[in-house]
């Protein structure tokens, strides 16, 4: 192992989220505050912690169909997120656009904009399923730093 | 105190209360709503799911030559309503309680469940038509048991109607409207439930 790797691998963190509400009902938010903070479910096992500064998260959750008055503010914070950071889209809203797909104030899906990694559909997706897409997304992250196979 | 005690010997007994998932198993309820799934045995592509979608994910597309449909459910649209099984006729469509849901970006325009489903030809004349589920035709005909449900299933609409008037044609007096109700009919009677 060269040193390089072995340095990255010491100072690989946990990965901490950031939750980005592009327009969302709340329902999905109300989810992932559930994965959370409620310890049946508990989120922070795997050492992912919700942190409130983009420039500290590695991995952004978004929820909402990215609507027009939030599009440009949404765009900001997520630039505002350092390299490499993989961008979980919750909900059918930010991946197809759902109930308000083709709505008069929707921009989204927020793949038009931002490259998404990884989806978790659900109208809300169950506190079991962002769990396994925060998973899914801790393992692509350790993949882009070359921890992982 | 006493009751902090109590508390405290219950959490030791019963271990932590978070789920062990996904490290380990989790529950899932028997009624939850997740993927939804259409039953290419029982669909007659009349659309209701596609109308009553509330967020679009049902297409129902008629092929090319005509000679059936295809009908496709987004996953990563559908907002786990229901309403397509509530208003389905035939109970064609289903939620299964499968919620694995978390997928790559790359697999995200795959989540489909699509079936091709071909008309069969009508039995008396032949033409094209999607034959109705021997389930349904059954509950259909059951209070007429004149009607064998299973050869009216496969007829078109129009040779349904030569099929009752020829059936009808002793019973009904072609002159005469007011002795109708007092003769026996064998058409479909309405189901009652």
């Amino acid at each position: 192992m060269s040193l390089d790797k072995t340095l990255k691998k010491l100072s690989v963190r946990s990965p901490w989220l950031f939750r980005i509400n592009a327009g969302s009902c709340n329902g999905c938010d109300v989810e992932l505050a559930t994965t959370a903070c409620i310890p049946r479910y508990d989120v922070e096992r795997f050492g992912c912690r919700y942190c409130g500064s983009p420039r500290h998260a590695d991995v952004v959750l978004i929820t909402g169909p990215l609507t027009t008055k939030v599009r440009d503010r949404v765009l900001r914070v997520w630039h505002e997120i350092p390299n490499p950071k993989i961008t979980v889209a919750v909900g059918i809203c930010p991946i197809s656009g759902g109930v308000f797909r083709e709505g008069y104030s929707i921009e989204g899906p927020i793949d038009r904009y931002l490259p998404v990694d990884v989806n978790v559909p659900g109208c809300p997706p169950r506190p079991q399923a962002i769990l396994e897409g925060v998973v899914l997304a801790r393992s692509i992250w350790l993949k882009k730093l070359g921890l992982e196979e | 105190m006493a009751g902090f005690l109590k508390v405290l010997l219950r959490n030791v007994l019963e271990g932590p209360s978070t789920d062990p998932f996904p490290l380990g198993k989790t529950f899932t309820p028997e009624r939850l709503r997740g993927r939804a799934r259409v039953d290419p045995e029982l669909c007659m592509g009349c659309g209701i799911c596609r109308n009553s979608c509330t967020a679009g994910a049902i297409n129902i597309t008629p092929l090319d030559d005509g000679s059936g449909y295809t009908i496709t459910i987004w996953q990563n649209s559908c907002c786990l309503c229901a309403s397509c099984r509530h208003y389905c006729p035939t109970g064609a469509m289903s939620i299964t309680n499968d919620w694995h849901s978390a997928h790559p970006e790359e697999e995200k325009f795959n989540r489909l469940e699509r079936h091709t489903i071909k008309y069969e030809p009508c039995a008396g004349c032949g033409t094209l038509i999607r034959p109705v589920p021997a389930s349904l035709a059954r509950r259909l005909y059951a209070a007429t048991p004149e009607i064998d449900p299973e050869k009216i299933r496969r007829l078109c609409p129009q040779c349904r109607r030569q099929e009752d008037a020829s059936r009808n044609a002793g019973v009904i007096s072609p002159t005469t409207t007011e002795t109708v109700a007092a003769r026996e009919l064998t058409s479909a009677a309405p189901t009652t439930y």
